[in-house]
């Protein structure tokens, strides 16, 4: 019964850790790997006296939720470690975020990352492709609206900054290159619930407004959920696990959706809605999104969801399916011709297990979708712009006119006392070898594949660096090896290595110019808390 | 569309406002909310609307002695039971429940039918009923059915046993005995002061299967 906690020991221990790091972050270190980790631990460790001292003693000073009910973290999140939820934070969520008393409805969040890329060397401009190699960056923040409306009527919202979401150009009054800061309506989730229980049967109803499909779903197997943490934008962390492949509906988010779901019994949930484009009356749900960069769907776009779940002891179980289809302007900017219009269908199969007794937290995740794109008459059968050989010969088959990707993810993660934990996760996409996916290939004058950055060849047709795809072919496959540690209930300090078997269709020469997928492979360090 | 996203808000609102009746209400800081909602909309979540906890996170409520419920309440409201579990998810459940909705919500779960969660581990039962009904004279321990009833039924302030989950039964021991977070608790801290981590596990494996009444 050591794994016994109490709170007092919890706050002595967090000090002693705290103290710990720093000192042993202190002695010389000698790899530059270990020295970006250093800082930022050094970093976490001057953070960390600073969120103790912050710490409150009482459930209430947390962030808005917990504020509204008065409880921790743990009652809603598994093992602690958000967003994951328990039965009981799926519950909250399903009844519409309405049970406890209106609080202050305000949280924040932060990360503070460091990224560093195994190789840099292939790359005939590494301080471009990797930008922030190795440097604790401040990578997003988000202010969350979130709480109790009425006896039915709840809210969460959640407005993100990402302050790498883009890079000037000479023409900003930004510098060339330099980073630029974005704030925009990330996840919005406004519900109507109603519960009718009594002995003989339980059932949940409801309707959201949101802005994302599956951003309504109570499990974290969910398109819009499974990811671990927050990355930032891909120009400054190019490899981590956030932008290897998830599951994903093809609208994307920042899109106007009105779902209806109802759960019955604790056994059966089903979920069924319409996503139309987020302007106008909605413009709120793609708020800080530029006309030209919001998702331009046309009429109403079905989207649906079952589940069947299962509790016994302290373990449950969901196995469930979702589907979407929806029809997607090629140009945001021109929604005048019905030629330039996509048709994607997903179909995603999901599942979870979760043990939950105190101090241990397993869960198991799978999340499984397919991505039928039927493109739209201008962008099918399109010639490419690369030749087939290094002869020049223009061989090359045209672009399809549909492609299926199939994106798989499992993830195991265990945690105890709510405090430390590990998890592995495994990503694998496939699908269909597309010539448009092309973003390398022999140049037809030069014969050479090349990203001729001076122009001095002459080359037309130029390849991709680092990013790019020689094969037409989108596979991409690797594990993510995860260790995090909650020193207190909002803020988790994360180690994570994304290691690549495959990457844009080959495990070696991926992009034409010598890199590898193993290049890729990529350390990951944050600092994720919420207030 | 204006239009409709406008009157889709508005008939949410008048929704909203119209329907929310508090007879389903999930408000944890009216006074009007009757005990019996709050049972259902709240504590069921954790605590299964029988009181029959399918998690052994969560103690069952089923047929608990009303005093002893009035006085755990109490205790969570004004902080007095302090043990992390009763922190984390008891204090800020109870901090603005009225005397009145705990009087009502302990009728409630003391009413319902407790049912056992399943037998227990049967290499640890007989020592368990051992120890229930007899007590370690050697170490000084006595029959916890003196204070908890012949069949753990309970008494009063003296909480029913039988039924209970034995993972939350160890712990609220390891409680008793390792810490002071439930001080309503000394005679128990006086008790589990020699009981070894076998013994506890034996008697919880009996109380929750244990023939009961
Ligand atoms: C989020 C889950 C959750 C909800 C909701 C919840 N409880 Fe609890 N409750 C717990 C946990 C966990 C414990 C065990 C606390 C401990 O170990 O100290 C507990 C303990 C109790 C106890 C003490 C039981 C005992 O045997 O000592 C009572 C009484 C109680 N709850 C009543 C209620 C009532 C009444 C409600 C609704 C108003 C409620 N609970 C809602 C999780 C919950
Ligand atoms: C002298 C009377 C007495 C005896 C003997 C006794 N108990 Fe208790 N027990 C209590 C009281 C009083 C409480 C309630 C403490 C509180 O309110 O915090 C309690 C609480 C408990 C609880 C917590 C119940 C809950 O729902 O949280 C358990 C478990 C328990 N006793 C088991 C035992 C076992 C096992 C034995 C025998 C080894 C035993 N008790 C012997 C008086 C007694």
């Amino acid at each position: 019964m050591n794994e016994y906690r109490s709170e007092q020991n919890q706050q002595a221990a967090m000090q002693a850790n705290a103290s710990a790091t720093a000192s042993g972050a202190s002695a010389p270190l000698r790899s530059t790997r270990r020295g970006v980790i250093v800082r930022a631990v050094l970093a976490a460790a001057t953070l960390a006296p600073l969120l103790l001292a912050l710490a409150p003693r009482e459930a209430q000073a947390l962030p808005a939720f917990a504020r509204q009910t008065g409880q921790n973290c743990v009652a809603c999140h598994a093992g602690g470690q958000f967003p994951e939820l328990t039965p009981y934070g799926r519950m909250f969520k399903m009844t519409g975020y309405t049970i406890g008393q209106r609080a202050l409805p305000l949280s924040m969040m932060g990360v503070v990352s460091a990224s560093r890329v195994s190789n840099t060397s292939k790359s005939d401009n590494p301080p471009a492709d990797f930008q922030k190699q190795g440097a604790p960056i401040f990578a997003t923040g988000s202010l969350f609206i979130a709480g109790k409306v009425t006896e039915n009527i709840g809210l969460f919202s959640q407005i993100t900054y990402d302050n790498y979401a883009g890079q000037g150009v000479a023409a900003d009054g930004v510098g060339a290159g330099e980073f630029k800061g974005h704030t925009n309506a990330d996840n919005i989730d406004l519900r109507y619930a109603d519960r009718f229980i009594d002995a003989n049967r339980d059932l949940i109803v409801g309707v959201s407004l949101n802005n994302n499909p599956s951003v309504s779903d109570p499990w974290n197997t969910a398109a819009a959920w499974m990811q671990y943490v927050p990355v930032p934008s891909p120009t400054s962390s190019a490899f981590v696990d956030g932008n290897a492949p998830y599951p994903g509906f093809g609208s994307g988010g920042n899109v106007a959706g009105v779902t209806a779901y109802a759960y019955l019994n604790k056994t059966f949930y089903a979920e069924l809605g319409g996503y139309q484009t987020a302007n106008r009356g909605f413009s709120i749900l793609s708020a800080g999104i530029n006309d030209a960069g919001t998702t331009k769907l046309k009429g109403t776009n079905p989207y649906w969801r079952l589940a069947y779940t299962r509790e016994w002891g302290p373990n449950n179980i969901m196995v469930g399916a979702s589907g979407m289809t929806a029809d997607i302007y090629d140009d945001p900017t021109d929604t005048s011709d019905p030629n330039t219009i996509a048709r994607t269908k997903n179909l995603g199969f999901d599942a979870q297990y979760q043990y939950l007794l105190d101090p241990h937290t397993v869960t198991a995740q799978l999340a499984y979708m397919t991505n039928d794109i039927h493109y739209s008459n201008a962008v099918a059968n399109q010639p490419s712009a690369f030749a087939s050989d290094a002869a020049g010969t223009m061989g090359l088959a045209n672009s399809n006119s549909s492609d299926t990707t199939h994106t798989l993810r499992a993830k195991l993660t265990y945690t105890y006392q709510a405090k430390y934990g590990g998890s592995l996760g495994f990503f694998n996409l496939t699908g269909t070898t597309n010539t448009l996916n092309q973003t390398s290939g022999y140049d037809p004058t030069t014969g050479l594949i090349t990203s001729d950055p001076t122009g001095a060849l002459g080359a037309t047709a130029l390849s991709t660096r680092v990013g790019g795809n020689l094969s037409g072919n989108p596979a991409t496959r690797g594990f993510t090896y995860e260790a995090f540690w909650t020193p207190v209930q909002y803020v988790r300090v994360g180690m994570q290595y994304t290691s690549y078997s495959k990457f844009n269709g080959a495990s070696s020469n991926y992009d034409g110019l010598g890199r590898d997928a193993k290049d890729n492979n990529t350390l990951f360090f944050y600092v994720w808390g919420a207030y | 569309m204006k239009r409709i996203s406008l009157t889709l808000v508005l008939t949410l609102a008048v929704i909203g406002a119209g329907c929310s009746s508090m007879e389903r209400s999930r408000s944890l800081a009216s006074p009007s909310t009757p005990a019996k909602t709050l049972a259902a909309q709240v504590c069921s979540n954790c605590h299964s609307i029988d009181g029959n906890s399918v998690s052994p996170n969560f103690p069952k409520l089923a047929e608990q002695q009303p005093d002893y419920i009035v006085a755990q309440l109490k205790g969570f409201r004004n902080h007095r039971r302090a043990d992390p579990e009763g922190f984390e998810y008891m204090w800020g459940i109870s901090r603005s429940l009225t005397d009145d909705q705990i009087k009502g919500l302990a009728a409630y779960f003391a009413a319902q039918k407790s049912v056992s969660p399943g037998p227990g581990d049967p290499k640890l039962v007989a020592e368990g009923k051992n120890i229930f009904d007899k007590g370690l004279p050697a170490k000084g321990v006595p029959p916890c059915s003196t204070c908890h009833g012949d069949h753990g039924q309970g008494n009063g302030e003296f909480p029913r046993v039988a039924y209970q989950h034995s993972d939350y039964v160890i712990k609220q021991l390891t409680v008793f005995q390792r810490t002071n977070e439930r001080p309503d608790g000394v005679a128990m801290k006086a008790i589990t002061h020699s009981l070894s981590d076998q013994n506890m596990a034996a008697v919880a494996a009996y109380l929750q299967q244990m023939p009961s009444k």
